[in-house]
């Protein structure tokens, strides 16, 4: 039976912990709503290009080099998005071992995978190992601003669109944490270059009287110069969506661990108080039965 | 031609700067000022930075700063996507549209 000074220490020392993990539970609570706000905020920019390259595809055939690209570069560049910070359960280590999954895969598949990495915990698992990184970027996992996204398509694009030669790359794939809902969070992975662009069939046109060919659509100043500023755009945005959805993800995975660090806490507090009034009864008991002794002893002696 | 005014929508990278209905719509496009009124034939085309007026049906004058960016018109709608945009100022400017 351990002491009663000890146990009350552990049991004082959990109390504080329950209380961290607590306030941390709630402050990913409150990141959550205002990584829902980010990602709305995001959503009409996103839908507004989508439609844009719906139009693109429609009225035209595309031959862009983000479209199709010739397959004899065996190079090919992965993006995996982690956290910045611990604390959120497994949800860098799951991204890394989709991550190593992929790698393996691709290797096998006799291509090159060049990796880049978001996020410290990620960048620093690498560095630890000593792994070639091309790039990495930190900071802003939980609200990965426009400014991210910007940075981190500019060099992927980059890459891409360098001659295989140069140390281009010939595809893209994203390694992110895909957001259900607070419960459950999926690693998937995405190839996001080249892009495939799926055509909207029909059920764009309700309106009978509208011609049954689409409108003549002009573009300025050429289809070419047109496809140059919108499929960059067009990737950016799918990547910055790529980042609000890995940073909806952590929060729910951070919000998911420290409940359930909480909830130890408590059990251990309640497993520790027990055995703190255990050792107390049986110390109680045991002064009772030696003073009883020892006044019987004395009774029996003035017998 | 259905009180000739057209739905606007202007959003920026990390947020909707605005929406709603206009009679005439003034953008920097690639070859200079461009203006957009109801009933435009469609149109992709790519702009240029500069200031965007907005004119209200009833007359009030809205003006944005864009950069770097695309706009499509389908349908009787117009759609502004730009990098960046803001409010010039809030009040309204006057007739001569762009200064």
């Amino acid at each position: 039976m351990g002491s009663q000074l000890a146990l009350k220490g552990r049991i004082a020392s959990t109390g504080s912990l329950e209380k961290i993990f607590n306030a941390q539970e709630m402050i990913a609570a409150s990141h959550i709503a205002q990584a829902r706000e980010v990602a709305l905020n995001a959503k009409p920019y996103t839908d507004a290009i989508f439609d844009a390259v719906q139009t693109l595809v429609s009225h035209s055939h595309i031959s862009h080099p983000i479209v199709s690209k010739e397959d004899d570069n065996p190079r090919v560049a992965v993006l995996s998005l982690t956290a910045d910070r611990g604390m959120a359960g497994a949800y860098t280590s799951s991204i890394i071992r989709e991550t190593e999954d992929l790698l393996s895969r691709l290797d096998a598949d006799g291509k090159e995978p060049e990796l880049f990495v978001y996020g410290r915990r990620g960048v620093s698992y690498y560095k630890y190992r000593n792994r070639p990184l091309a790039q990495t970027w930190e900071g802003d996992t939980e609200r990965p601003g426009v400014e991210v996204a910007d940075a981190i398509s500019r060099a992927l694009l980059d890459a891409y669109m360098r001659p295989a030669d140069q140390g281009g790359v010939s595809e893209l794939y994203i390694v992110y944490t895909e957001f259900i809902n607070m419960v459950v969070q999926k690693v998937r992975v995405l190839r996001m270059l080249p892009v495939e662009i799926i055509k909207d069939e029909g059920a764009k046109h309700p309106d009978p009287t509208a011609t049954t060919a689409m409108p003549l659509y002009s573009f300025e100043p050429s289809l070419d110069e047109v496809l140059d500023a919108v499929l960059p755009k067009y990737v950016r945005s799918r990547i910055h969506e790529c980042l609000l959805e890995a940073a909806a993800s952590e929060v729910a995975c951070r919000q998911n661990a420290m409940h359930t660090a909480t909830e130890n806490a408590r059990e251990l507090i309640n497993d520790l108080t027990r055995k703190l009034n255990a050792s107390r009864q049986a110390s109680i008991t045991q002064e009772l039965t030696e003073i009883i002794g020892s006044a019987d002893a004395l009774n029996k002696k003035e017998e | 031609m259905a009180g000739a005014t057209m739905d606007v929508n202007i959003v920026s990278a990390d947020h909707p700067v605005w929406s709603g209905t206009a009679k005439s719509v003034l953008v920097p496009a690639y070859a200079g000022g461009m203006g957009i009124l109801p009933g435009h034939e469609p149109v992709l085309s790519v702009i240029q930075e500069g200031p965007l007026v907005i004119t209200e049906p009833d007359g009030t004058k809205h003006s944005f700063e864009v950069t770097d960016g695309f706009i499509s018109f389908d349908s009787n709608k117009l759609t502004v996507v730009v990098e960046h945009g803001r409010t010039m100022a809030n009040q309204p400017i006057d007739e001569t549209g762009i200064q």
